[in-house]
């Protein structure tokens, strides 16, 4: 019963991913893809996953790397959902649903099981502000990336001269930077935000702001690669394909802070081992 | 003795221009024509068509074998044409061919640009025309409803009219590919010919700001500028022209390219690398190719507009297959519905539904009925028969005596609509019938 909620959105997910993946490759232009039904069912039904294992945490949802994959890929669906509304095309959600169904696969194979009683560390309002502004920050970096791979592959499309069925499902370039220059401030604006936070907060209960733990040199590490990227966007006018092999290359630094260095490295963001949490590294 | 659609015409693939000029249904005399069509014995009703393409007259008939050769020389007579020279260029279909002919004109499957959206509305000005001037009755009605519907589930289900098969229009929807939103858009025009011209004021369709014209004589650049209700520029300026525009169009008699690789690159980190799209009509080219290769550098050549737009048609043709599919189902119903406009099946639909109705009431009383034993029963059944018969009676009879009125089908129809006898609720009202429904 735990994770039903969570099971159904996975199939819908799935079940919109063949979908989406029927339409792309036999696309004709104008037949409104099942996909897009099943994917707004699953984003209904993740919902209220999410819900249920906050009445079930008896406090925000993120207190275990399931949960805060399971918010991740629930806020890329939502914000494709978005995308595909104002900009019409149903490629945003051909792209989006699937990846949500991978980490969501992925994150099915986390525990998500809550160490009772809850670590006292995570019972603070500080929880959900830094995992949020993070998360957040993440789904926008995300969104920032898959326009880049749409704007890389558009670009070749035009410029080797195919112009096909494929390069009609494609947004206009124009469009893509478009997401390129709109996302690249907001999702610094809030990694910056999550990585204050989440200094402040470990100044709160272990009285040093930063330990150089993995993640956050890791974090410290994606921060200055996307003030890089805002500097040459700003500053030097970088757009288009430079700003597109930048975004996904941003992106894949930010999959590693994530998901990687917790999973290969440790530290105190390791939610495996609750004791870390009581001692972190370094003290 | 059944009803026939007959279609007789001749379009771009049977007859050359001028026999088609010859035979053009001026707009004004249009329900003229049908209505004379109509007073030909044997004729029940007609429509005739007529674009730039083609002239066709449909009528409905049940003789189309013996009235063919009166239509042609009626053709002949408006257009005060003799038969002979052009009795060669027709066609003639009848039946289902007749019927997918129709369907096919009005789903742009027969036309000379495949899948161009121009031909529904002038079928339908010449239905219209014919049925004001009272020369359709229900079978055309039917049938241009038909093809009216065809036509709609041809443009939604396939994507016959999606892709661009224009090299002006090829170049418009690339040029959106590559900028978006074209009305706060520049274009610049570079030379003066003709198909640069045409080019230019397509774009400039799209787009709210003035044709910058660029020329080599700055008076060329004037008039041209002032017809196309632009600026003009001297040639001197041409960097700053590139930096401030958004589309180029290229078409000088130059010998040497214009715009090289180099000088554009510093023109680009002048314009801070926005896209830039180069449509060189001229040959020899005024770009160099390798422009193509610099960031934001989009350049399309003459060439390769034309392969995209062949690409396109070719899109187009596989398209035309399965729309040819929808047409193949339609012509199947219609048929189906023809085939049940005579007097036998008529009646026997009618006896039928009166009988169900004699049946469901029966049995909706079952309870109180019941009560009664078998003769009184027996008696029951027997009045109710009675009275179907008696009130079936008269519309049955006036339906086999209409056998060979010229009004027949007019009178199987309303009869079959008037007692909903083709099984279905009543059509919505997008296929009902009558002229001026759309």
């Amino acid at each position: 019963m735990d994770l039903v909620f969570f099971k159904i959105a996975l199939v819908l997910y799935l079940g919109s991913s063949v979908g989406y993946l029927i339409f792309v490759v036999l696309s004709s232009g104008n037949r409104a893809p099942v996909g897009l039904w099943l994917a707004i069912g699953g984003f209904v039904s993740h919902a209220l996953s999410i819900l249920h294992r906050a009445i079930f945490s008896g406090f925000f949802p993120l207190a275990t790397s399931f949960d805060v994959l399971s918010l991740f890929s629930w806020l890329i669906v939502g914000l494709f959902l978005l995308m595909q509304y104002r900009i019409a095309s149903p490629i945003f959600g051909a792209m989006a649903v699937p990846i949500a169904s991978v980490l969501m696969l992925y994150g099915s194979t986390l525990s998500y099981q809550i160490r009772e009683p809850l670590v006292p560390v995570l019972k603070s309002w500080w929880l959900p502000i830094h995992v949020s502004f993070a998360v957040v920050g993440n789904c926008i970096f995300a969104l920032m990336a898959i326009g880049g791979l749409m704007y890389i592959l558009q670009e070749r499309l035009i410029k080797t001269k195919r112009i096909g069925r494929f390069h009609k499902l494609l947004p206009s370039l124009e469009t893509l930077d478009t997401m390129n220059r709109h996302g690249l401030p907001f999702g610094f604006f809030l990694l910056t935000v999550g990585i204050i936070s989440g200094a402040l907060w470990a100044g709160s209960v272990w009285g040093f702001y930063w330990s150089w733990d993995p993640k956050e040199t890791w974090s410290l590490i994606t921060w200055f690669a996307y003030a890089a990227m805002v500097h040459q966007r700003l500053v030097l006018g970088w757009r288009g394909k430079r700003a597109a092999v930048l975004a996904i290359a941003g992106f894949c630094l930010v999959m590693f802070t994530f998901l990687g260095v917790s999973a290969l490295v440790g530290g105190h963001h390791s939610f495996e081992d609750p004791r870390r949490f009581l001692r972190p590294i370094g003290t | 003795m059944t009803m026939e659609i007959l279609v007789i015409g001749l379009n771009h693939n049977t007859a050359p221009v001028e026999i088609r000029e010859k035979l053009s249904f001026p707009g004004e005399l249009d329900g003229k024509a049908a209505r004379l069509l109509t007073q030909i014995p044997g004729v029940e009703e007609a429509i005739v068509f007529s674009t730039c393409n083609r002239a066709e007259v449909l009528v409905s008939t049940v003789e189309p074998e013996a009235i063919t050769d009166r239509i042609v020389s009626t053709i002949g007579e408006i257009h005060s044409v003799d038969p002979s020279g052009f009795r060669d260029f027709l066609y003639y279909k009848k039946g289902a061919d007749g019927v997918a002919h129709v369907f096919r004109v009005a789903s742009s499957l027969d036309s000379m640009v495949l899948g161009e959206a121009q031909v529904l509305g002038q079928v339908k000005e010449g239905y219209k025309k014919a049925a004001k001037a009272n020369a359709t009755g229900p079978v055309l009605n039917r049938l241009m409803h038909r093809a009216f519907f065809t036509a709609k589930r041809v443009r939604t289900e396939t994507g016959i009219g999606t892709a661009a098969v224009s090299m002006a229009y090829v170049a418009v929807e690339l040029a959106r590919k590559i900028l978006g939103q074209l009305s706060n858009k520049s274009v610049l025009l570079i030379g003066a010919g003709e198909m640069a011209e045409l080019a230019a004021r397509h774009l400039s369709a799209q787009i709210d700001r003035p044709v910058v014209v660029l020329n080599r004589t700055y008076e060329t650049a004037c008039a041209l500028a002032r017809e196309l209700c632009g600026d003009a520029v001297p040639m001197e300026q041409m960097e700053d022209s590139l930096v401030a525009a958004d589309v180029v169009i290229t078409s000088t008699a130059s010998c040497e390219p214009l715009i090289k690789k180099g000088s554009l690159k510093t023109v680009m980190r002048r314009r801070r690398f926005r896209p830039i799209f180069f449509i060189d009509i001229a040959i020899p080219r005024d770009v160099e190719p390798e422009v193509n290769d610099i960031d934001g550098v989009y350049l399309y050549n003459i060439d390769d507009l034309q392969a995209v737009a062949d690409e396109n048609l070719g899109e187009r043709k596989q398209e035309a297959l399965r729309a040819e599919k929808i047409v193949a189902e339609e012509v199947a119903k219609f048929m189906q519905w023809t085939r049940s406009l005579h007097a036998a099946p008529t009646i026997v639909a009618l006896r039928e539904k009166l009988e169900e109705i004699r049946r469901g009431e029966l049995q909706r009383l079952n309870g109180k009925l019941s009560a009664l034993d078998a003769d009184q029963r027996e008696s029951v059944e027997l009045i109710t028969r009675s009275i179907i018969n008696k009130i079936a009676h008269d519309p049955i009879m006036f339906l086999k005596n209409t056998g060979s009125s010229s009004k027949r089908s007019v009178y199987l129809a309303t009869a079959q609509r008037m007692f909903n006898l083709n099984g279905a609720p009543l059509e919505s009202s997008e296929e009902k019938e009558g002229p001026d429904q759309e």
